[in-house]
């Protein structure tokens, strides 16, 4: 079960490019897709998931060409894009009855398969209520239901855990980690924590570029002894976001406590434990001056 | 605290200003133009043309100034309608409503700013018809005199105010949770029929002036234009009979005689006519701001009378241990799915688009479904096909309307479209489901058609049943809505079907009426454009 994404480009009209020469090769596991806005991570998604097609390159699932066969994914793709919706007029079931008849799912395997998962997602107690009557999480958790609904090998999602409560975000992040073993899971999202939480590679996308590809150990190694903490007057704090590459502060009484990114650090920082924030962040800012090759991590990247 | 000064033409001069932009911007506002344009065209090259019997006038800038004023009244008012009717729909739908609703803008000044921003777009249109009518009249070269007084004050004058009251009609429409949906917009077409109809016939079944009264309610100008118009040529010729028509599509020979019309005299009755016509377009905004919503979600949903409000979502806060620890429990036991389907899973489908197509529908729809179909069974035949077909074959219009755009409607287009062969299977079970309902709805027709061994009224029963599916899913995927089908439905089934025009006809309402091998052909024609949409629409095949 491989995924090879090699040199898409994707391109808007005549307008601008969202997506350009991105290469990447998956195999089972948790992929976090992490960027900032407008980085592209959308724009992959639906390539990968049949819905655009790529202006340049090509996708290929198990050596299918999907721009030639996109049945081939579509049969084990499932699919949580950002923004859907549903017919509000339709119960939890019905909805779910009717995305299986949709993906040709078998009548009866897909009743038993509908009541596990409205269970999975804490929806039975309202599986009779119109969808209409939803909140923006319960929709969000519907859809998280249909992605699942016919044992997909590849798992797109895309912020999942947006509207979700902390329960229903940590019970998402398990289920993920569940769900990762036999398939592969791309979860694009901008909450770090939920990467952290799940991810078994990341891969960071700026400006519709592959910033890098790396499992989180190779991440977090990266910025090794180049986070600190500085304490500071209040007073000094917008002189020093001027200098110098701040991820945090903390205000507690005897000044600021800002924590800091950066191959020099000011007199008196102390080097603290890096997490995949500031991995993040730091990738991000290196790749944005130019320090950085897309894609390229010296150490511990992941294939 | 300082509160800060409102300054009122701004913001509405804001208002208009970003809903006009909006929708100018979008492709379909070309679309828009291009009717106006269109109407431009057939008015020039005789496919609309208004008659006086005999007679028609030499085209000079009063007789193409009254002709497109009529026109522009006439068919924008019935078309423009449905474009502008989406403004509140639009500020829902991108969520800006909710923006608006925060400030401290009025209901009244938002139902006000809607119908200027309404009547700026069918103005834009009216603009358009009156560079098309200058154009004309350089082409037609009978007369090379340009009297723009003449030739623009019927496009403004009667024009406008009818666009103003339209407009309004839109917001008010849009208020009301029956006529914001596919019924308001059924119940437009005859609303608009009537608004027509109800002044002329006071007019044209006297054989003198026009009276006051038929100034002041004369929605659309025609009264006053072609009252004025009969009353010049029975000055010029005694044995004229008061005949006056403004048809689209005239098949008739072109008429004989000319005479120079003058243009409208501008009496104090037609006058205080546009004037009331204008007002009651104020009028009609203020009464909408009673009934607008201010995106207030509990009133939304107060559309469904089953359906339970929106259940508020679990608040961020701070997790208790024991519902962190009841979270990190929760396994995922799915069982394994088949790697075959039993059945046959495009009938499964189908079943699924039937349901979706059907649901939410009340219990007394049904009844009256049933009951229709039933007559037809039981009606004498001419009454079964002519009557009982007609109204049962109008009954699912709200049914069919969303084929092909229910997934844009409602944003589920990124899930159904993932998933495998989504353009060979769920295009034609929406169709074969939508084909299905005609089948049901006329059901009784079509037996008695069959029992009586009537090839002909069956093949005809047949065609309707296919054909009508099959506009509904190619509009629906074109235009991404389903107001196109609504529209041209309801007008192409009171033109055709209910009025057994031949040609129009396509329900087979009358033998003599009824065409079906056309039909049968515009079946498969329109099934192929939807497919071919839906096909164009999706990133992959």
């Amino acid at each position: 079960m491989h995924l090879s994404i090699e040199s898409v480009s994707k391109r808007y009209g005549r307008g601008t490019w969202a997506l350009r020469n991105f290469t990447l090769h998956l195999g089972p596991g948790v992929l976090g897709l992490l960027g900032p806005n407008g980085a592209g991570k959308t724009t992959l998604m639906t390539i990968l998931a049949t819905i655009t097609r790529a202006t340049e390159g090509r996708v290929a699932w198990n050596d299918a060409d999907l721009a030639a066969n996109p049945d081939a994914l579509r049969s084990t793709l499932g699919y949580l894009p950002q923004d859907f919706g549903v017919y509000p007029n339709l119960n939890a079931v019905e909805f779910l009855e009717y995305l299986a008849a949709v993906k040709g799912l078998d009548a009866g395997a897909s009743k038993k398969r509908i009541d596990e998962l409205l269970n999975l997602v804490n929806l039975t107690d309202v599986r009779k209520r119109p969808l209409g009557g939803y909140s923006g999480g319960m929709k969000q958790r519907i859809g998280i239901a249909q992605a699942l609904l016919n044992d997909p090998q590849l798992l797109i999602v895309d912020e999942p855990t947006a509207g979700l409560d902390p329960e229903e975000r940590v019970r998402f992040r398990n289920l993920l980690s569940e769900l990762s073993g036999e398939r592969i899971v791309i979860l694009s999202t901008h909450i770090v924590s939920d990467v952290e939480a799940t991810a078994t590679d990341i891969a960071l996308i700026s400006q519709g570029t592959l910033v890098a590809h790396a499992s989180p150990e190779a991440l977090l190694q990266k910025v090794e002894g180049k986070v600190w903490e500085w304490v500071l007057p209040s007073a000094d704090l917008n002189a020093a976001r001027q200098r110098y590459l701040i991820s945090n502060t903390a205000r507690p009484s005897d000044g600021v406590h800002a924590r800091l990114l950066g191959d020099a650090p000011p007199n008196g920082a102390q080097p603290v434990i890096p997490n995949l924030e500031d991995a993040y962040l730091y990738c991000l800012s290196q790749h944005r001056a130019g320090l950085v090759q897309p894609g390229h991590l010296p150490s511990g990247a992941a294939q | 605290m300082t509160t800060r000064r409102r300054n009122t033409p701004r913001v509405l001069y804001h208002m208009v200003r970003a809903d006009f932009l909006e929708r100018v911007r979008r492709y379909s506002f070309l679309l828009t133009l291009a009717f106006a344009v269109y109407l431009g065209y057939a008015a020039f090259s005789g496919g609309i043309i208004m008659r006086l019997d005999e007679y028609r006038g030499i085209y000079n800038s009063a007789w193409l100034g009254s002709l497109m004023g009529l026109v522009g009244s006439l068919f924008l008012s019935l078309v423009g309608f449905y474009i502008v009717k989406n403004s509140i729909q639009r500020d829902q739908d991108t969520r800006v409503g909710s923006v608006l609703a925060t400030t401290p803008m009025s209901k009244t000044f938002y139902t006000l700013a809607k119908t200027a921003s309404n009547f700026a777009v069918l103005a834009s249109m009216v603009l358009v018809m009156a560079a098309a009518t200058l154009l004309m009249q350089f082409l037609r070269a009978e007369d090379p005199h340009i009297d723009f007084c003449a030739l623009l004050s019927p496009l403004v004058f009667l024009g406008l105010p009818t666009m103003a009251f339209t407009a309004a009609l839109a917001v008010f429409f849009e208020t009301l949770p029956v006529l914001r949906s596919g019924m308001g917009n059924i119940i437009f077409f005859f609303v608009w029929t009537a608004l027509l109809v109800a002044p002329a016939t006071q007019v044209f079944d006297r054989n003198g002036p026009v009276p006051t009264t038929g100034y002041l309610a004369d929605f659309s100008g025609i009264v006053s234009t072609l009252g004025q118009m009969q009353a010049q040529v029975r000055r010029t010729d005694p044995a004229y009979n008061g005949g006056a028509s403004l048809t689209l599509g005239d098949t008739q020979a072109p008429p004989a005689k000319r005479i120079v019309w003058t243009g409208l005299q501008w009496r104090p009755a037609l006058i205080l006519g546009r004037i009331a016509w204008s007002a009651l377009a104020v009028v009609v905004a203020l009464l909408a701001s009673i009934f607008f919503h201010r995106f207030d979600p509990a009133r939304e949903w107060g559309r469904s009378k089953k359906s339970k409000p929106p259940a508020t979502a679990a608040p961020e806060t701070e997790m208790q241990p024991e519902r962190i620890a009841t979270a990190q429990s929760s396994a995922a036991h799915l069982s394994p799915l088949p790697q075959t389907s039993r059945g046959i899973p495009f009938l499964r489908l189908v079943a699924a688009e039937l349901r979706l197509m059907l649901k939410g529908k009340r219990w007394w729809w049904y009844i009256v479904a049933a009951g229709l179909s039933i007559a037809g069974l039981l009606a004498p035949m001419d009454a079964a096909r002519g009557g009982v077909l007609v109204a049962a074959w109008v009954w699912p219009i709200l049914v069919w309307s969303p084929m092909g755009s229910r997934e844009a409607r409602h944003s589920t287009g990124s899930l159904i479209f993932s998933s495998a062969r989504a353009l060979s299977r769920q295009l034609p079970a929406v169709w074969c489901a939508g084909v299905l309902v005609a089948i049901l709805a006329g059901g009784g027709v079509g037996l008695r058609l069959l029992l009586a061994g009537d090839g002909h009224g069956f093949a005809a029963w047949l065609a309707g049943a296919l054909f009508i599916p099959s506009m509904a899913l190619a509009l629906g995927v074109w235009s991404g809505s389903s107001k196109a089908f609504e529209a041209i439905y309801i007008v192409w089934w009171y033109l055709g079907p209910a009025h057994h025009t031949p040609g129009l006809d396509f329900m087979g309402a009358t033998p003599a009426s009824s065409t079906p091998a056309t039909y049968a052909l515009a079946a498969v024609v329109l099934l192929a454009v939807a497919y071919w949409g839906r096909r164009a629409r999706l990133g992959y095949a």
